[in-house]
């Protein structure tokens, strides 16, 4: 039976792990994800887990930990936040290219400077080129499934690549709410043992890692980008059957809200969506024809599903958690990707950047408005008024130029 | 223009060898062979212990032989025999 | 503990070779001999972990390798991390019954960048948590594998590089070395119950070291001197008497350090002048005699700092 539990974010992914009888974790202190590991600890210390948890000195080793435990055949978990997501840096290229398929949770953090607890989604992103799988998930609910969804996808024998369980630091990781724990008969069903082609084994001897002929760093490449194409598919059918085993249905790619008759769409992704719809409610009271794309899988990038489905609208506000100083339009990542992936499609909409919610900030009621608003304003002009819009800081609605104006006069005058 | 590119196994995950590792043949590297004078060899082992390309054979019946597709030629056994009974003589002078 | 079974005799050593031919290595390669050695001593049930270096790039390129044993790439930052994961793995799934294998030797093979200097943090943190992992350092003292690079092993004198003699550094390399024996195994590193150096040159003491090394629960340290001829420029035929030579000079110390307590593997009854080692290799071909009298007076001090009692040869 499936239990009803409240907890966070990171209980609901240790949940995951235990019923996915990991066998290795490797951890280092750095909040928010920390807990995670306490809570494992814990779990292992009562006998609830057999899992060897190895206190790694630092985050370059708990990865390194991980990718030597995958090559042994274990499932192998770790995870980090914030400056600790960039230290380890060096070792996800070899981590994805060895298709070494550990999980990583990632409870997102801003980096330094400025020295700040608060969520953001830069140090997550930062290393999206590398070959690892990987989504933000919005509640601990989600936050579990995701972290059984993406053993089974990462493990599987066609695909073989790491994953990360990305979650809002404290918005996820930390807020308590009801969830759902499965049961362990249900998992088994849905995540059959970790078992890799290639382990090292002193009976089947393999090298692993060796360099290579020059000819054979782009295919190596290629097949990596292959594979990651192949992912889609399996997203498709793995977020089908998890429904059907667990109940629970996700939109395999892009969570629409309010979509049927709206002009135009906030499009963000992880917990930010829970106060998006809640203002989304009201702007429909205000006679605002707007809704929600929640992406659910940031690498692979569902271009596929947002050719699909943007074309609907006439005006798509990208709301950027992060920061890609200089990036192409101004703003952030999503910025970059979302426009890229409908950049041929005709009838694409008018893609406006927004960048919000840093360094742990909540995007508020009053911040969503602003930026319907300002939809609204490059909807009825019919072209890109502004990029490159930071909200509070140069937005372009004009009551925000009049106060703007204003205090400039009074500045001056003060002079 | 088609470029052709090799065939890289999953992962570049390679099988080990088991007697030699064909896909390193460096015997042709070898500007001097190791030759030995099997009437001076006691056949103290010194210099299959110390070829850091495993490139000594030695039985107990036929003594010490080189495996001279991939002896480098480095010369070591010959330097660490304690009788000399290794010279080194230019592949040069060799027919085959 | 296992008891290790040792080696008495060259002609003892096991027949069965793991690190096969075929490697580009350089002619006369003390690092490659170090792992022919290691690999024969440690035999069938073994996983090497090998991070960036020569060892890592002149065995494996072309997609294929030398060991007839399961062998793995690590970074050169982390061989120390990787194999301690590879070593909790089996441990683990072991204990769960979810593999019937026998625990195997796991051996990080790590150059001296890859062990004291970048590599460092992972190898004193694997022997810290007290892994069961082998952890040699295979010493060329220097960057080799980049063009030879001074690194915290490359003697005082050395040229290398990124450090070539001139009139304003008439010496070359102006530090001494690190010294990895204290670092791991002077206390540091409580779990480390095991610990020794070991020279290409001393084969069977170097098997067996290995042996022991593995026999032991827990971590253990080698310290493996490879003459290398490209880098300290010296013929590929001298590999081996050169690396005596260190020995018969002071410029190399042989000894193990069990439980704490050190044991000469080598007590030379003298040592020659540092003088004569120093001619064999164009690294030193620079120095001075104000240079040399300098690294006879830094064996003179290690001499003693050891605890040897040998007549010394005068630091001029
Ligand atoms: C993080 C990182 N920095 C630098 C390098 C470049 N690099 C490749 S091999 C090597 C030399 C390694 O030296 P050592 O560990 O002493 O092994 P050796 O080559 O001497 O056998 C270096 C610096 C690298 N591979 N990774
Ligand atoms: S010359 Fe070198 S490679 Fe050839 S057999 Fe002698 S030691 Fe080995
Ligand atoms: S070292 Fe010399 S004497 Fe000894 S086995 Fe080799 S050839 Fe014979
Ligand atoms: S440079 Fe030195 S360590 Fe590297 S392969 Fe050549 S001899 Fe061996
Ligand atoms: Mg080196």
């Amino acid at each position: 039976m499936p239990i009803k539990k409240r907890g966070t974010g990171l209980t609901a992914v240790a949940d995951a792990w235990q019923l996915a009888d990991i066998d290795v974790t490797a951890s280092y202190p750095i909040r928010p994800y920390t807990a995670v590991m306490a809570e494992v600890a814990k779990r292992i210390a009562n006998g609830l887990m057999k899992c060897e948890m190895v206190h790694g000195e630092g985050e370059h080793a708990q990865f390194s930990i991980a990718h030597g435990a995958s090559m042994a055949g274990a499932r192998a978990t770790t995870g980090s936040s914030g400056v600790g997501v960039a230290y380890a840096f060096e070792t996800y290229s070899p981590i994805a290219g060895g298709r070494c398929p550990i999980q990583a949770l990632i409870a997102d953090r801003t980096l330094d400077p400025p020295g700040d607890f608060g969520s953001e989604h830069t140090e997550c992103l930062n290393l999206r080129d590398n070959g690892w799988i990987y989504g933000w998930a919005e509640n601990a609910q989600e936050s579990l499934d995701n972290s059984l969804m993406f053993f089974r996808i990462g493990e599987d024998p066609d695909i073989m690549l790491p994953q990360i369980v990305a979650m809002d630091g404290y918005f996820v990781s930390h807020i308590a709410q009801d969830y759902e724990m499965p049961d362990q008969e249900q998992v088994d069903k849905f995540l059959p043992p970790f078992k890799p082609q290639f382990r090292l084994d002193v009976n089947n001897p393999v090298i692993m890692g060796p360099q290579i002929e020059p000819e054979m760093g782009p295919p190596l490449e290629w097949d990596r980008n292959v594979v990651m194409d192949r992912v889609k598919e399996k997203i498709v059918a793995v977020t089908e059957e998890f429904g059907k085993i667990f109940g629970r249905k996700y939109a395999p790619f892009v969570e629409e809200y309010m979509t049927d008759d709206a002009d135009m769409v906030f499009l963000l992704q992880g917990a930010h969506a829970v106060t998006c719809r809640s203002a989304i409610r009201y702007l429909r009271q205000a006679g605002y024809k707007v809704g929600m794309c929640r992406l659910r899988w940031f690498r692979p990038f569902p271009d596929t599903a947002l050719k699909a489905i943007l074309p609907k609208f006439k005006v798509v506000g990208v709301v950027d958690t992060n920061t890609s100083y200089g990036a192409a339009g101004g703003s952030g990542v999503l910025l970059v990707e979302t426009r890229a992936s409908v950049s041929e499609v005709p009838g694409k909409p008018l893609i406006q950047g927004f960048t919000s919610g840093l360094g742990g900030e909540t995007i508020t009621h009053e911040e969503f408005f602003k930026m319907a608003e300002m939809m609204k304003m490059t909807l009825e002009a019919g072209r890109i008024i502004q990029d490159a819009v930071w909200v509070n800081f140069n937005d372009y609605l004009p009551a925000v130029s009049e106060v703007q104006a204003a205090e400039q006069q009074v500045a001056q005058t003060k002079e | 223009m088609s470029k052709t590119y090799k065939q890289v196994p999953f992962a570049a995950i390679v099988p080990s060898p088991t007697v030699s590792n064909e896909h390193m043949v460096t015997g042709n590297w070898r500007y001097l062979r190791p030759v030995v004078d099997k009437g001076q060899c006691t056949q103290c082992k010194t210099c299959w212990i110390f070829c850091p390309d495993a490139c000594v054979d030695f039985s107990k019946d036929e003594g010490v032989d080189f495996n001279l597709k991939y002896c480098k030629g480095c010369g070591v056994c010959s330097s660490v025999c304690p009788v000399g009974a290794i010279s080194r003589v230019p592949e040069l002078d060799f027919d085959e | 503990m296992a008891t290790a079974e040792m080696i008495k005799t060259i002609a003892q050593a096991p027949d069965k070779e793991y690190y096969l031919p075929g490697h580009r290595t350089c002619a006369g390669c003390g690092p490659a001999l170090a792992y022919r050695l290691i690999a024969k001593a440690s035999g069938k049930n073994t996983i090497f972990v090998g991070p960036t270096g020569c060892m890592y790039v002149a065995n494996t390129s072309y997609a294929c390798g030398p060991w007839a044993v399961p062998w793995t790439h690590a970074q050169i930052t982390n061989a120390g991390a990787v194999g301690s994961g590879i070593a909790e793995a089996f441990k683990m799934m072991i204990k769960k019954g979810k593999i019937k294998d026998e625990y195997p030797n796991i051996i990080c093979m790590a150059g001296d960048g890859g062990s004291i200097d970048i590599g460092l943090q992972a190898a004193s943190a694997m022997m810290y948590r007290g892994h069961d992992v082998l952890f040699v350092m295979y010493d060329n003292e220097s960057y080799a594998n980049t063009g030879i690079q001074t690194s915290p092993m490359t003697p005082y004198g050395a040229a290398t590089m990124f450090t070539p003699p001139g009139p304003e550094i008439p010496e070359a390399k102006k530090f001494f070395p690190k010294d990895p024996m204290a670092i791991f195994c002077g206390g540091g590193h409580p779990a480390v119950k095991y610990g020794a150096t070991a020279s290409i040159a001393y084969p069977v003491d170097l098997m067996n070291k290995v042996r022991k090394g593995l026999a032991q629960e827990g971590p253990a340290f080698l310290h493996v001197q490879c003459p290398c001829p490209k880098g300290w420029t010296f013929p590929a035929n001298r590999t081996v008497e050169i690396g005596r030579l260190a020995v018969e000079t002071g410029m190399w110390f042989m000894y193990e350090l069990e439980d704490g307590v050190k044991k000469w593997s080598i007590l030379p009854k003298q040592l020659k002048p540092v003088e004569e080692y120093l001619q064999t290799q164009g690294r030193f071909a620079h120095l001075k005699p104000e240079h040399v009298a300098k690294l006879q007076a830094w064996v003179n001090a290690r001499v003693q700092t050891l605890g040897l009692e040998v007549p010394l040869p005068p630091a001029r």
